[in-house]
């Protein structure tokens, strides 16, 4: 059984039923699809968006499209994959909307000064949250949701080199904001 | 000694062999800097897995239900061919006044008190998505828009003045007025949405 799969299952214990009244049309259905599955992908946008605003913004917009699209919805799949997809879309869109300026660099000096001044190291969280929309966004897509680097690619609209690349150079960023470089 | 980069020790963890990944992995098993820097890897993604699920700061569910519903109506009187904005808006007023229109309990009120206050809130949300002032209206439209908006203002105007009811009937007399305002609110959703997709926006 794949991951997702077994992400239904714990995340909504009746699914078929669930989504049978979904595609019938039942409020009660679409209700308890949103009360499932709120949490995971309020958390997949709030990784993706740059605000908490953005993100609940996108967690609306995401379930608008899952009460109009369940229909097209194939049981043999994963609900949890579905679902995932659709939200991950929604949330790459809106980077593409906004069109944040890229600070990496600005945030690699800034940083990096902060760190030989205070020796302060950042908690993950804080790194993670340092990093621009897109590479953060690559390395959440690929490190904890799974995706591949092409599936990436096909989302973001660019080339699976690009997301390996973004991987990789957010993981330098990681390493040297946490503290963890090895001397040579 | 050349290190393996982070894009090279990025590429060991992906399944199938990438080109080059056969030399990289021999550096990996006989250089311990590597290895080390390599497990870091493993325990960097360990940890993003492990923090802590986020959560939304408000329940976005009653926001999601109203548009939705309000796409349904408008998809449902495209169908039937009533294109009319009148129509559509007088239809929508009448089966949500119906709907709502019923004696609560008085131990109910309180709770029904808040759910109509929410989903006025709701269709409100719903009403600013489509810019409704930024948006040109023919007139026949523009006139149903104002009129409802005219009679949301007089049911404000009459819910500001509820403080001076009989405390006996304050909270169920509040209750009429907000389910009054849905009602109205829910009409004007129509109004704007059935305009949108009629413009194709």
């Amino acid at each position: 059984m794949s991951k997702a799969l077994v992400m239904d299952s714990y995340l909504l214990a009746d699914t078929k039923t669930v989504v049978a009244q979904a595609k019938a049309g039942d409020p009660a259905g679409f209700e308890a699809l949103y009360r499932a599955f709120e949490i995971p992908v309020y958390n997949l946008c709030r990784r993706i968006c740059r605000t908490a605003e953005d993100a609940e913004d996108v967690l609306q917009e995401t379930f608008l499209e899952i009460c109009r699209s369940i229909g097209q919805f194939r049981e043999d799949g994963s609900l949890w994959g579905w679902i995932r997809t659709i939200a991950a879309s929604k949330a790459l869109m809106r980077l593409r909307r906004n069109k944040y300026r890229d600070t990496d660099e600005l945030h690699d000096e800034v940083v990096g000064q902060r760190r030989e001044d205070t020796h302060l190291r950042m908690d993950l969280e804080a790194a993670l949250e340092r990093l621009s929309e897109t590479s953060r966004a690559v390395v959440w897509l690929h490190d904890v949701e799974g995706y591949t680097h092409e599936e990436i690619a096909a989302m973001m609209g660019k080339t699976p080199s690009f997301s390996k690349s973004q991987l990789a150079r957010a993981h330098a960023r990681l390493r040297r904001w946490l503290g963890e470089e090895v001397a040579a | 000694m050349t290190h393996l980069s982070m894009e090279q020790l990025v590429s060991l963890r992906e399944p199938g062999a990438e080109p080059g990944a056969q030399a990289a992995r021999a550096h990996l098993d006989t250089c311990e800097i590597c290895r080390a820097e390599f497990d870091r890897l493993h325990q960097r993604i360990a940890r993003l897995k492990a923090l802590p699920a986020l959560r939304p700061t408000r329940d976005r569910w009653p926001g999601v239900r109203a548009r939705f519903e309000a796409e349904r109506r408008a998809r449902r009187l495209r169908q039937a061919g009533l294109v009319g904005l009148a129509a559509a808006a007088s239809i929508a007023l009448l089966l949500s006044l119906r709907g709502t229109y019923h004696a609560p309990t008085p131990a109910a009120v309180p709770a029904e008190l808040a759910e109509a206050k929410a989903t006025s809130q709701a269709l409100e949300a719903a009403i600013d998505q489509y810019h409704p002032e930024s948006r040109v209206l023919d007139g026949r439209t523009a006139r149903i828009a104002q009129e409802l908006e005219d009679r949301i203002a007089a049911v404000d105007s009459e819910l500001q003045m509820t403080d001076l009811a009989d405390p006996g009937r304050r909270e169920t007399k509040e209750l009429n007025l907000w389910r009054e305002r849905v009602g109205l609110l829910d009409a004007l959703v129509d109004v704007h949405l059935t305009r949108a997709s009629h413009a194709g926006l």
